[in-house]
């Protein structure tokens, strides 16, 4: 009933701000960033320092919905599906610009397009691998398709399928597109709704209002209504908070989850959570034998049964994520499109795992050791607590507290019995979080050696499913079977929290993560 | 001691230096790559595939052998080039040039708030010694000491810039009034922490000097207790002072690590954290380089003033 | 954190008592008392240093709980309790190596001198230019957080601060009379050194080894900020202070209570090794 009134009340906020009569234009928003971005090219970037505030600076032609449930128009004002599903027609809106005020062709959406889907390029490209050709003619741009893909649609409107200035960019110093790519990313001109005018690395990041941006705010003027951004880099937490309260910022990113009660008692501060597609878990090495030759009990469908019925959620969202989080009951977040709304997670039963435990070949109790990362007050919460929910069963846990590249050094070498992990999609379907923790052929389904012939064929037919209902039924089934085998520890979904000064209105953070400021404003 | 002497030590002294760097070069060079993980895990996350993963660190170059790269390492360095960071994608040499004025300006400004607390504090302690004000200063001083720098920062900012709103919460701000505004709860606080180091050797080195038999002899000559101050007994008491300096102003700079995160300093100290966690190996190479030259020189720089103020020393 | 070098405090003044003064036996009591929480936590401790309690999360001071609870439930003063022995262990651990090896060294290579002491001194050189807290990180990062890899790192730059200061007592001491008359009634070097070189020329380092000891516990409160501290449960009050951080605002009792313990620690090394200052310095 809590968390019903505050999601409403987070979607309220979020839509309030589309329904106000009149929206104050200009000024600085002042928003405080935990660390600063690393590299601001769509296609080549890794992070979600990038990720999350690219699309302030490069447009795409579709854009996710803030609900996260759907795409929406961008730089193309429609799109069409030929029947066999195997061509995509895009329309582009007329007179788009670029920030520097040359004129946005149809040419460079089909190199962008190219440049992004190069099997080479970043880690991205796949999301278009469907994609055998683009041509281009007048304002219209067609996609031809190997195969249907119904995720099309979704990852046009994702940050790596952005549209770059072809002639700026090939203008661009540089021997080879990776060169080109530095040198571009240091002051890159985009059509997003903002354009970078300052970057002192590490320190701050000044966003202009690109004056050329086509979409119209509620007042039937061009977006966005504010005159600049500014990322000021606080990396810690309390400075964030003590600089928000003193009026230094008028927005902060990741407050600790202990103290969003407080601020939301503040007079000054509104605090937001906003619905994210966050999923935290433990995942398990589900191998037969460990990499240095020893038995593993995780092996034993039964023993991860019993650990997931003996992990108590409700008390884990209370200690870990104090009351704002919510039970996962799939792998993927409920805000996930395709999330079955039926699946039953595994809700805490004590007396369920000792017999499933008690069935299982490891009916003593077993040592096993997890990776933490060092210096994450949220994993030390979480683990603390699980080693006295598991101590009840007679699993002794062990913490093992990396930083964080050695910990993905174990990972990616599947040297480790258990580990902590998080997911945010970056894109609007389930086929990403799927085809990385149920496939397989990916990375060894996030590396838990988990393998399921019938997952991978149903997998394999959704992608080129056209049909919404018969997509949305494979995946429910995808879903069970996953929760059957219990690969991972299903923990709980968590918001995004972000602390806002209380005359900003229009700011969201989507459940992709995406920081949206396009329609903030600063009113008086 | 005669200048062109001078000269010749500080000459001898700077081609001393150069083995040290090479070996400082070779072990930071090796250490790095010591670290569990590497640039690939730490830039890449836990999603990359096995072939963007062999891919990137074909680009990197790290697929070559060791001898190679540091062969390469060298060659660049001969060349003043200190690389590309893996992370920011940008000259490691430029990086430095922005980040180490905000840390050597922070740097400064502590050691001189901690001179101008350390050194009238001291005297005073010393001037009353064994009495409530000693004990006081020396208490006050000590517990400044036991307590963790991010706790004396973090106590700092929310009395005197949130509480009080005296001072801006963190940041660097720009011009030379903004900086001095901006850094002076940082500088405090690193100040705060040296002057509880010199307040001690400070007040030893000043009770022995007044209590020495020339200091008693010019009181008998009827100088001027001011005079006698300033030019007997603080000359005398600031020598191992500066030595203290010194040798702390190295791990001054080292030290603001916390500081600059508490306070939200773009210096070298933090950039430092980041590059080893993040692996970011040319990163990390360019600043040990950068930081070995810096303690170095105020070494050196050390030595030179304490032959000035102590006629007695010699340079060898 | 400042990892700080403080060279001896230079002689103080003559005229001096020969007891020891009150600093002493303050400082003395003080440990004691530490030593005794270190000792018997058991018995001190009024509940389990790890064990949750969900029905008393953030519960400021109360009878029941004099030093409040933390995020878990736990009770602050019993964590307190307990976790004196972890400190006294890294106030002991962190510097027992350097000060064994760095000062054995010093007194090896002040009194042999040439090509030893050129040797060491490169090395002491190295140590010292690389800033001291990113070398720690770095070794901690290369051999994984903890106490013991703490201990390590530690080792492996702290031994260069007991070389400096006991190769320079040695230097000065050896040309004093006793041990030029040692060398004219022709014992062995290793005797000179050992039985009269060395039992003089340790002061400096000793009243040294009382501040590295409060250092040491600091490093280990600044390595648990940045993550790489006492691993949990272990209740180290320099990670219980960096735990508490986030909650300085709506309970403050998390951090103020161990950071109280650290002060008493770090004021405690710091009175006897100015008391021992005082006794142990050769008379004239």
């Amino acid at each position: 009933m809590k968390r019903l009134t505050r999601v409403t009340l987070t979607l309220a906020a979020a839509l309030s701000c589309g329904q106000a009569l009149a929206v104050t234009r200009g000024g600085q928003l002042v928003y405080g960033r935990y660390a600063d971005s690393l590299f601001l090219d769509p296609v080549l970037n890794d992070a979600n320092l990038d990720i999350w505030i690219l699309t302030n600076l490069y447009d795409t032609l579709l854009q996710p919905t803030t609900d996260g449930k759907g795409v929406q128009p961008g730089l193309a004002s429609r799109y069409s599906v030929s029947k066999d599903g195997k061509v995509m027609t895009l329309t582009l809106r007329s007179g788009l610009k670029f920030a520097d005020g040359s004129a946005l062709t149809a040419q460079d959406v089909k190199w962008s397009l190219d440049r992004a889907r190069r099997p080479d390029a970043g880690a991205w490209s796949s999301s278009l691998a469907s994609i055998s050709s683009v041509t281009a003619s007048g304002s219209t741009v067609t996609l031809n398709l190997k195969t249907p893909d119904p995720t099309l649609p979704a990852a046009l409107a994702t940050f790596n399928a952005a549209i770059m200035p072809q002639k700026l960019f090939t203008a661009a110093p540089g021997k080879n597109d990776a060169e080109k790519a530095k040198a571009f990313a240091e002051k890159p001109v985009g059509s997003g709704p903002f354009v970078l005018s300052e970057w002192k690395r590490g320190s701050y990041m000044v966003l202009k209002r690109n004056p050329y941006y086509w979409k119209k705010g509620e007042d039937g003027k061009a977006l966005p209504y504010l005159d600049s951004v500014r990322f000021e880099i606080i990396p810690d937490d309390n400075t964030r908070i003590l600089k928000l309260q003193a009026g230094e910022l008028q927005g902060a990113e990741f407050i600790p989850l202990s103290r969003v009660a407080e601020l939301r008692s503040s007079p000054r501060v509104n605090m937001t959570l906003f619905p994210s597609t966050k999923v935290n878990s433990i995942l398990m090495n589900n191998r037969p034998t460990l990499n240095d030759g020893t038995v593993n009990p995780l092996s034993d469908v039964k023993v991860r049964q019993a650990l997931n019925y003996a992990t108590n959620k409700q008390a884990l969202i209370q200690v870990v994520t104090y009351g704002t989080g919510k039970e996962m009951k799939s792998y993927m977040s409920s805000t996930t499109p395709l999330f079955d709304a039926s699946q039953k997670g595994y809700p805490y039963d004590l007396a369920r795992a000792k017999s499933l435990l008690a069935a299982s070949k490891f009916k003593n109790g077993f040592d096993v050791t997890v990776l933490a990362t060092s210096g994450s007050a949220d994993d030390l919460a979480l683990l603390t607590a699980l080693q006295q929910m598991w101590g009840a069963l007679g699993v002794r846990l062990k913490i093992e507290q990396l930083d964080a590249a050695t910990k993905t050094a174990r990972y990616r070498a599947n040297d480790f019995q258990m580990r902590t992990a998080a997911w945010t999609n970056d894109i609007n379907d389930p086929s990403q979080i799927t085809s990385y923790y149920a496939l397989f052929s990916n990375i060894e389904s996030v590396h838990t050696g988990f393998k399921s012939a019938e997952i991978d064929k149903l997998f394999a037919q959704s992608q080129q499913e056209t049909s919404r209902v018969k997509r949305a039924s494979q995946y429910r089934a995808i879903q069970s079977l996953y929760l059957n085998a219990a690969p991972i520890i299903y923990l709980y979904e968590t918001p995004y929290p972000v602390a806002l000064a209380k005359n900003v209105r229009g700011f969201v953070q989507i459940p992709l993560g995406n920081n949206i400021f396009a329609g903030a404003s600063l009113e008086k | 001691m005669r200048r062109g002497m001078h000269s010749h030590y500080v000459l001898k002294r700077l081609l001393q230096i150069i083995p040290t760097f090479l070996a400082v070069m070779l072990v930071v060079f090796l250490l790095v790559r010591l670290l569990p993980g590497d640039p690939a895990s730490a830039i890449l996350g836990d999603r990359a595939t096995a072939d963007i993963v062999e891919r990137t660190n074909r680009q990197l170059g790290l697929d070559q052998p060791l001898p190679t790269q540091f062969a390469l390492f060298v060659w660049n360095l001969l060349q003043g080039n200190l690389g590309d960071s893996i992370s920011l994608k940008v000259p490691v040499l430029r990086l430095i040039g922005e980040r180490l004025p905000v840390t050597l300006f922070l740097t400064v400004y502590a050691a001189a708030l901690g001179l101008l607390l350390a050194v009238p504090l001291a005297v005073l302690a010393a001037v009353r010694r064994n009495t409530w004000v000693d004990a006081l200063i020396r208490g006050v001083f000590q517990v400044g000491l036991s307590l963790p720098v991010f706790y004396v920062a973090l106590q700092l900012l929310t009395l005197l810039g949130a509480r009080l709103g005296w001072f801006p919460i963190g940041g660097y701000g720009s011009g030379t009034l903004g900086h001095l505004y901006h850094l002076f709860l940082p500088a405090l606080t690193l100040g705060l922490n040296l002057a509880a180091v010199l307040v001690r050797t400070l007040r030893s080195s000043v009770i022995e000097v007044i209590t020495a038999e020339y200091v008693e002899f010019a009181r008998a000559k009827g100088l001027r207790p001011r005079l006698i101050m300033t030019r007997h007994v603080l000359r005398n008491a600031l020598i191992p002072t500066v030595t203290l300096l010194g040798l702390n102003i190295g791990a001054l700079i080292g030290g603001a690590v916390i500081t600059e995160t508490v306070f939200a300093i773009p210096g070298v100290g933090r950039l430092m954290v980041d590059a080893i966690f993040g692996r970011d190996y040319p990163v990390i190479q360019g600043l040990t380089l950068t930081f070995a030259v810096i303690v170095s020189l105020v070494f050196l720089l050390t030595d030179l003033i304490h032959a000035r103020l102590d006629p007695r020393t010699e340079l060898s | 954190m400042t990892a700080t070098l403080t060279p001896a405090a230079p002689a103080a003044p003559r005229a001096r008592r020969r007891w020891p003064k009150p600093t002493l036996l303050i400082g003395l009591g003080l440990l004691a008392l530490l030593l005794v929480a270190a000792l018997f936590p058991a018995q001190l401790a009024p509940f389990s240093p790890t064990e949750f309690d969900y029905n008393a999360i953030l519960q400021g001071p109360t009878a029941r709980h004099p030093f409040g609870t933390d995020n878990f439930g736990r009770d602050v003063l019993s964590r307190v309790i307990y976790g004196t022995r972890i400190d006294l262990q890294i106030a002991l651990f962190t510097t027992l190596f350097p000060f064994i090896f760095g000062t054995l060294l010093g007194a090896v290579t002040g009194y042999a001198g040439r090509w030893s002491d050129a040797l060491v001194g490169r090395v002491a050189d190295l140590v010292v230019v690389f800033p001291f807290l990113v070398l720690v990180i770095a070794i901690v990062a290369v051999l994984g957080p903890g106490l013991t890899n703490l201990y390590v790192a530690v080792s492996a730059v702290g031994w260069v601060s007991y070389w400096r200061l006991t190769r320079g007592e040695v230097l000065t001491q050896k040309k004093a009379e006793y041990a030029q008359a040692g060398r004219v009634l022709g014992y062995s070097p290793a005797r000179i050194l050992l039985r009269h070189l060395l039992p003089n020329a340790v002061t400096p380092a000793i009243v040294y080894l009382m501040t590295d000891m409060s250092l040491g516990i600091l490093l280990g409160a600044s390595l648990g900020y940045l993550g790489l501290g006492a691993q949990p449960p272990t209740p180290e009050w320099g990670v219980m202070v960096a735990d508490g951080k986030n909650f300085m605002a709506t309970a403050w009792w998390i951090s103020t209570f161990p950071g109280l313990a650290l002060t008493l620690a770090g004021v405690t090394f710091s009175l006897i090794g100015d008391g021992l200052a005082d006794v142990l310095r050769p008379r004239t």
